[in-house]
């Protein structure tokens, strides 16, 4: 047999459930009766390694539904959606989706949603650094420009909407957490995830500060980007949101490119 | 291949492999480890705390960054986009050593498995993990350290023994071994050899460095299979082979690795320091 072949026929052996390929099995120069035995080391090992990423990503889905039914699931995402890279801090992308549409945990609508904020908690500890908008950076625009200023959003900052109350859920999940049978499971919340000096923060925004940061990521003008705030959220208060986001490091440096006029215009 | 004479070499004494949960204790303070080894893998996300750490570290300790993803024994060649991540990162950290394993890990349709898989040592894999490693070198602008690899099962198509296949690979590519005592242990207990025997009949002159490690004994129905899980301290039969190996090769860099079950850091650093007490006694018996 051709290394392809083998190559091929050992992944589908490794991923998928239920007993091994007799052709495969063949192959092997160990005594007959050993030779599952043996192969089901790698499958154990190709299982646990991927398993292992998913359960660190995933904390808070795995307390949701329990470790033994996180396990079944998980295993199922992995024969269906296994990695397609060696780059492992990346493998979990699609799991909030998978979940999503997952009939057994139907019951749980919330679910993908805490999966997509915990991923988006991933994808904020290991994203680029860019440089940060300091408040005194900010202080020395003259104030004529001020309207006009692109500012944007850094790689490290996430943000996302639910209709339900993902940040209660996931802080009821953690070490001194409230109990989770304090959180009204019909509120809508929306959170921003971002990193400060590598420690993964995270908070709940209102309509309005939600607004301002998909303005801030379109690089709208300043002044625009006020303004879809207060559209969205007559009550903000703009400027407190600006300072604390600026003594949090959520911004980043104004861009000069006038050729980007409209890129905020097709935002939501 | 290209010349990589002027870079450092790792210091012929014992390091460790470092994995997160130290990584603060090493940020707090220096700690007495001669050399560290990392997997490439685990530092290739565009930024974030623990990229942040290994690029502080590097500037104090002698790095070697061991490939765990880059499948040398791959049918379909090497994964291009990788060689790139890994020649980026080694153009960052430039380390005094780069490895990787004779295994593959990347399926031919792309699916990535996470684990050290064997390979047939047939011709056409000669050929092929030839191949690749040469393309390694090439890429990455470095000579590679090939693993010998710990295995649980063998391939009845077989046209060359381990031994053998490696002292061809390093013949044809001018590749260096990493050897890994552990591995040769395991691998002759789980296929009924002697490491000894194993071991002269590899291209010693090519070590450029040595792995020791813990594995685990898992009863089966016809006797125990020993998994390479790099979960406990070192097993006496592995320091015994080292001191053997060691004889053998003359002082290399020796590392301790610990992987699952990592211990406190103390625990890993006293496994360095008698391997450290292995190599001076090598370096003692050559005169």
């Amino acid at each position: 047999m051709r290394l392809a072949e083998l190559q091929a026929r050992m992944r589908n052996a490794l991923l998928e459930p239920g007993g091994f390929d007799l052709a495969l099995l063949a192959l092997l120069a160990d005594a007959p009766d050993q030779r599952e035995r043996r192969l089901a080391v790698y499958r154990n090992n190709v299982r646990h390694a991927l398993f292992s990423v998913l359960e660190a990503a995933f904390p808070v889905v795995r307390q949701l539904i329990g470790a033994e039914c996180f396990t079944a699931t998980a295993l199922i995402f992995i024969t269906e959606h296994p990695p397609q890279a060696p780059v492992l801090y990346a493998y979990g992308s699609d799991f909030a989706n998978f979940l999503g549409s997952f009939r057994p945990l139907a019951e749980l609508p919330w679910l993908a949603d805490v999966a997509r904020l915990e991923w988006a908690r991933n994808e904020v500890l290991f994203a680029a650094e860019s440089a940060a908008l300091t408040p005194d950076q900010l202080a020395m625009a003259p104030p004529e420009e001020l309207g006009g200023l692109r500012i944007g959003v850094r790689p490290t900052t996430r943000w996302l909407a639910s209709p339900w109350p993902i940040h209660a859920i996931w802080a009821a999940h953690q070490p001194d957490g409230p109990p989770l049978e304090t959180v009204d499971l019909h509120q809508a919340e929306s959170v921003m995830i971002w990193r400060r000096d590598g420690v993964v923060c995270q908070e709940l925004l209102t309509a309005g500060e939600f607004a301002l940061l998909t303005s801030f990521a379109a690089r709208c003008p300043l002044a625009e980007v006020a303004e879809s705030g207060l559209k969205s959220d007559p009550a903000l208060d703009f400027s407190a949101a600006l300072a604390r986001w600026l003594n949090e490091s959520v911004l980043e440096e104004p861009i000069m490119d006038i050729s980007l006029p409209h890129a905020c215009e097709s935002s939501p | 291949m290209p010349d990589s004479r002027n870079r450092a070499t790792l210091p012929v004494q014992a390091g460790i492999g470092l994995r997160h949960p130290h990584l603060p204790t090493f940020l707090a303070a220096p700690q007495p480890a001669a050399w560290l080894e990392v997997h490439s893998e685990n530092y290739l996300a565009p930024g974030g705390p623990r990229v942040a750490a290994l690029e502080r570290l590097r500037n104090d300790y002698p790095l070697s960054c061991h490939g765990v993803g880059l499948s040398l024994g791959s049918a379909e060649g090497l994964d291009a986009a990788h060689l790139e991540r890994l020649r980026a990162l080694y153009d960052r950290l430039e380390p005094e050593a780069i490895s990787e394993h004779l295994a593959w890990s990347t399926a031919p349709d792309g699916t990535f498995l996470a684990d050290l898989l064997p390979l047939p040592y047939t011709d056409e894999a000669l050929t092929l993990v030839a191949a690749n490693i040469e393309r390694a070198q090439e890429a990455l602008g470095r000579r590679l350290l090939v693993e010998n690899p710990s295995t649980y099962l063998r391939f009845q198509q077989t046209d060359w023994d381990e031994a053998a296949f490696l002292s061809e690979l390093v013949r044809r590519t001018d590749c260096g071994l990493l050897l890994d005592v552990n591995n040769l242990y395991v691998s002759a207990a789980n296929h009924g050899g002697d490491p000894e025997i194993v071991l002269n009949a590899l291209p010693l002159a090519a070590v450029g460095e040595i792995h020791i490690a813990g594995h685990a004994r898992v009863a089966t129905a016809w006797g125990e299979l020993l998994i390479d899980d790099h979960g406990s301290p070192v097993a006496e039969p592995v320091w015994a082979l080292l001191t053997t190996t060691l004889r053998l090769t003359g002082p290399r860099p020796v590392l301790v690795e610990w992987d699952t079950q990592i211990p406190e850091l103390p625990v890993l650093l006293a496994e360095a320091e008698r391997a450290g007490t292995c190599l001076r006694e090598s370096a003692n018996a050559l005169g």
